[in-house]
């Protein structure tokens, strides 16, 4: 009498139960996610376009319009310039957000509520919250930096390219910031008290110990809250559209997609940019798995 | 002595960059249309008005000597249609992820490894490579505006994330208790409901928070599917007060801050849930 052929029925019985309790997520994710990705992909070489008659094959020609289209290369250059200030600027106050954090004793969930309430709102209010900021008449921006002596007359923020995509990165890192402090927080709570003690006793500087002892300890944390940070700016929407609409000064990847999807009704040749974009965020987040993979032997 | 006095200094900074924003849009929500446009601006309203949340709220006020309605008639649809959606999409994708979860950690059947890296991994893609795609299948199944396509929408994008989670949550639970169970005669569906589920309250409240909130933000997907008063939420229409012919920042702001109230309750009263999630979904 084998143990194996006893198990059987039950063995059998595990792999319906499993299948049933997966089945749900199988068929949203297969319906709503894989068949309109592989459509992406298949309807980008094909000129699917409302407005005219028929889809015809026409192999990558959409995506060598691309690259020759000046609104989409605006395009790449404002999400460009939009991820290196939010990713540069995310990382920093965020590792200087968590470090003051986990210096602090008392009342520190009140101050990680006060924290984490930008990420919790809708980006929407938040980027109505920063438009009457930036209100080029009557915005608190102005009022500040001419009370203390930065400016001498009052700006329209967004006639200048360099001045709005700046300012629309403020408003993006305020809200994703607080994503990078509690990631790296949950990493500086993980490293042992008596790292430092040691370095204190061997009379390292705080500074030193941070390079030598943080540092290096938060790097699998900071990996992820990196990743997490470009993707999230790769894909900026929300406070674009708010602070300056379709404008061509600060119009992201996103947007460019949506109006050329949505407006133009040039679906495929939309399609095809955000096959492009997808192809970047993969790429990134790949590289960070690659990166890690130590965190992938672990499992 | 400058140690010491640094850190008071960095909680105080700290303190403005997070929470000044929010308080100057709460005191402009409470300001005369004349009080905004003074010069210097007021800090705090010189006279606290509710006109803006009365016109919210279903009076009509005046403005420059005419009358304005009142935009309680689209207000109120708007937050019924985030409140429908945010909630829908809450309980089915944590219902389905905590059903999953099990699966994907306890049961053996084919495919399983494949099927969970296929899934998580759509985390990495932005929602919106899928949208157009999706746009015109929901057309073809007439879900374009209704509710039914709107949750099953955020259901697909939500879905990965809270799956990660509950996984997680589910392989830090000692094995010791289901196999318990199982010899006292429990079924595999028993000892998911009556042990597993509840020893994972924490871990289920984690991602409905995460859900809800992502939910609530949503702007782009309803923007394309939404399109009209039918389901289009707060998120879609507080916007469309600024683009009205001149932009009443009152208004905009009482709007503004009566869409976070949900993610202000959270952040205060379950901040706990929702950090622990933040943490785990970023990390193993």
């Amino acid at each position: 009498m084998s143990l194996a052929l006893a198990l059987a029925p039950g063995r059998r019985r595990e792999t319906g139960l499993g299948l049933l309790l997966a089945l749900p997520i199988v068929l949203v994710m297969a319906s709503l996610v894989f068949y309109p990705l592989l459509l992406t992909l298949w309807d980008s070489l094909h000129r699917v376009d409302p407005m005219r008659y028929g889809t015809p094959f026409v192999g990558l020609g959409q995506y060598i319009e691309l690259f020759n289209d000046s609104d989409v290369g605006a395009a790449w250059g404002n999400t460009i310039w939009l991820v290196i200030m939010a990713v540069v600027a995310e990382t920093v106050g965020g590792v200087l957000i968590a470090l003051l954090l986990q210096s602090v004793r008392r009342g520190r969930q009140w101050l990680l509520a006060a924290v984490i309430l930008p990420w919790a709102m809708p980006p929407i209010v938040n980027a109505i919250i920063w438009l009457w900021i930036y209100n080029p008449s009557y915005g608190l921006l102005n009022a500040v930096l001419r009370d203390l002596g930065v400016i001498s007359h009052y700006h329209v923020w967004f006639n200048d390219r360099a001045t709005a995509l700046a300012l629309i990165a403020v408003v993006h890192v305020w809200r994703m910031m607080p994503l990078t402090a509690v990631i790296v927080l949950a990493a500086l709570q993980g490293i042992p008290h008596e790292l430092y003690e040691a370095a204190r006793i061997d009379g390292a500087r705080p500074w030193r110990s941070f390079v030598a002892i943080t540092l290096p300890l938060i790097a699998p944390a900071l990996a992820i809250a990196l990743t997490q940070s470009t993707i999230f700016a790769f894909n900026l929407f929300d406070e674009a559209w708010i602070l300056a609409g379709a404008s061509l000064d600060t119009r992201t990847l996103l947007i460019e997609t949506y109006m050329l999807a949505f407006q133009n009704l040039h679906f495929s040749y939309g399609m095809a940019l955000s096959v492009l974009v997808m192809l970047v965020s993969l790429a990134v987040s790949l590289l960070y798995v690659m990166r890690s993979g130590r965190g992938a032997t672990y499992e | 002595m400058r140690r010491i006095s640094a850190k008071p200094v960095g909680v105080v900074v700290l303190l403005i960059w997070s929470l000044g924003p929010i308080y100057w849009a709460l005191a402009s929500s409470f300001m005369r249309p004349t009080d905004l446009t003074a010069q210097p601006p007021h800090f705090l309203p010189p006279v606290v008005t509710w006109q803006h949340y009365a016109n919210l709220l279903g009076f009509n006020s005046t403005f420059q000597g005419q009358q304005v309605q009142s935009v309680w008639p689209q207000f109120s649809r708007a937050l019924v249609n985030s409140l429908v959606t945010s909630g829908a999409a809450t309980i089915v994708t944590v219902a389905l992820a905590a059903l999953g979860a099990y699966a994907f950690v306890r049961l053996r059947f084919p495919g399983r490894d494949a099927i969970f890296a296929l899934v998580v991994a759509t985390l990495a893609i932005p929602a919106y490579t899928v949208m157009i795609p999706l746009y015109r299948l929901m057309i073809v199944v007439h879900l374009v505006d209704t509710y039914l396509g709107v949750t099953l929408i955020y259901v697909s994008a939500f879905l990965p994330l809270a799956l990660w989670l509950m996984r997680s949550v589910y392989r830090a639970l000692p094995l010791s208790l289901e196999e318990a169970a199982a010899l006292d005669g429990a079924s595999r569906l028993y000892t998911l409901f009556r042990i597993v589920i509840p020893l994972s309250a924490p871990g289920l409240i984690a991602s409905a928070i995460l859900t809800f909130l992502s939910a609530w933000g949503m702007f782009v997907v309803p923007l394309v599917f939404s399109p009209t008063l039918h389901t289009k939420p707060l998120t879609v229409l507080i916007p469309e007060f600024v683009t009205k012919n001149y932009v009443d920042y009152g208004l905009m702001n009482a709007a503004g801050l009566l869409a976070i109230i949900p993610p202000v309750l959270v952040v205060i009263f379950l901040n706990r849930y929702l950090v622990s999630g933040l943490m785990a979904g970023a990390g193993k």
